[in-house]
């Protein structure tokens, strides 16, 4: 597939949520040494993260930042006709997490709800998914959730991803609106990099074991189960390299514009070294590509909406901004959008305590 | 395209090392900076300088910093 026009989709407002504990990346040293956190924090572009409290999940953040946008675009609970959830944390093997925010959120039992297993691309997927069901799928609302506690997948030994990730959940609300103006999507995928950014072991290809479970030192001194996430930064630098910036100049060429027309560029906020890398290769002004990482880390497929929540929403509640979006990593898979969003609503990034656990809507809503 | 020179130059600042303090012989494992952060320095900067992307793979494979080299081709003038 090339490029995907779709018309007739509005973007009707984007709410994201972060649970309200910090995490500096000085609060490492003690394991790491001083020395290598500064220059690890350094080249990610990360200070301190947001980290979820013990027993939240995903979904916890995911309902804070949707049950928030659908008050604050009061849109009826009913009027939902599809729920999607992006992740790569699920509360459980089954059922999809999805179904239980379906109750959660008190959307009407004809909601069509499921999940979605990915993680960097995954908010651009989901965009696509969602427009796809509101134009040909039969929906007039489809509110789409991304996120991910990467946190809990992440051994805190190992230098290449404890100080880098960070927990976030985000909700976009999207409808039909026949006036809307096209949204061009790139998508792709390379089942070739699987092993580049993995957790091996715990499902079914490689069952839970004793040894599986096992954090095993390597050379630097990182330590890591197989149940761990493992990341190969080196080979997921060579991937980005190849693909997205032909990724960038295809979406730009499917939506007919040129550079200088866009007046954001969202890429999923991996670490700052690499986007700062992208923005030189594409030769982005440096004003227009948004990083959100010093507070957030990489969030996964939240990072591309936080981004736009913490960067760009005072904008965006008043101004119709041409954006690209893009994802990439994980898979891997990649995908990118060029659209204009905005005015909409856009609340600020809501904190969410640990009372928030297993938090349901009131009734009546 | 780039000199021998040159290149030394650009990988004494990802290591951090002293201008001039590279010979290009020297073995990669006995190389003070050369950690994980040091190979995506050196993937970014080949790809920014000589519009190349360097394969991972065989930058673990190389030895010493005379292999780095042989992995640019033509792209280092002698």
């Amino acid at each position: 597939m090339a490029t995907c026009t779709v018309s007739g989709v509005r973007l009707a407002g984007i709410a994201s949520a972060v649970p309200d504990r910090v995490q500096t990346l000085a609060s490492h040293a003690a394991v790491f040494g001083e020395a290598d956190v500064r220059k690890i924090s350094d080249s990610i572009g990360v200070k301190s993260r947001q980290i979820a409290f013990d027993g939240m999940c995903t979904s916890d953040i995911c309902f804070a930042a949707a049950d928030r946008l659908l008050n604050d675009l009061a849109w009826p609970r009913e009027s939902v006709d599809a729920l999607i959830f992006v992740s790569q944390t699920p509360d459980y093997v089954l059922p999809a997490t999805s179904c239980c925010l379906q109750e959660r959120l008190r959307l009407s039992t004809r909601c069509a709800a499921f999940d979605v297993g990915l993680g960097c691309s995954g908010h651009i997927y989901g965009l696509w998914i969602a427009s796809s069901l509101l134009v040909g799928g039969g929906a007039r609302r489809v509110v789409l959730l991304t996120g991910d506690t990467s946190s809990y997948i992440c051994s805190p030994l190992d230098r290449s991803v404890a100080l880098l990730f960070g927990d976030a959940g985000t909700a976009t609300a999207l409808e039909a609106d026949g006036s809307a103006s096209p949204m061009a999507f790139v998508l792709g995928t390379d089942g070739s990099g699987r092993d580049a950014l993995i957790v091996p072991a715990g499902r079914y290809r490689n069952p839970h074991t004793a040894e599986t479970a096992t954090r095993i030192a390597e050379d630097n001194g990182s330590s890591r189960s197989a149940e761990d996430l493992f990341m190969d930064g080196a080979e997921i630098f060579a991937f980005t390299l190849r693909e997205v910036p032909a990724l960038i100049q295809a979406v730009l060429q499917g939506a007919g514009w040129n550079i200088d027309e866009v007046d954001a560029f969202v890429f999923h906020q991996a670490n700052q070294f690499m986007l700062q890398h992208l923005a030189r290769r594409l030769k982005l002004p440096k004003d227009k590509l948004i990083l959100a990482m010093e507070e957030f880390g990489n969030t996964g497929s939240a990072s591309v909406p936080l981004a736009m929540s913490a960067r760009l929403a005072p904008r965006l509640r008043t101004e119709a901004l041409r954006s690209v979006l893009a994802g990439f990593g994980v898979g891997y898979s990649w995908g990118a959008v060029a659209l204009t969003c905005g005015p909409m609503v856009m609340p600020d990034v809501v904190k969410v305590s640990g009372e928030m656990v297993g938090a349901v809507s009131p009734e009546g809503r | 395209m780039m000199t021998k020179r040159e290149f030394l130059s650009e990988l004494e600042e990802i290591l951090e090392a002293d201008p001039g303090s590279l010979k290009g012989n020297e073995p990669l494992n006995g190389l003070e900076g050369w950690d994980s952060l040091a190979v995506v320095s050196l993937i970014a900067m080949v790809d920014e300088q000589l519009d190349m992307t360097l394969s991972p793979k065989k930058i673990a494979k190389a030895g010493s910093v005379a292999d780095i080299i042989g992995l640019l081709g033509d792209k280092i003038a002698p």
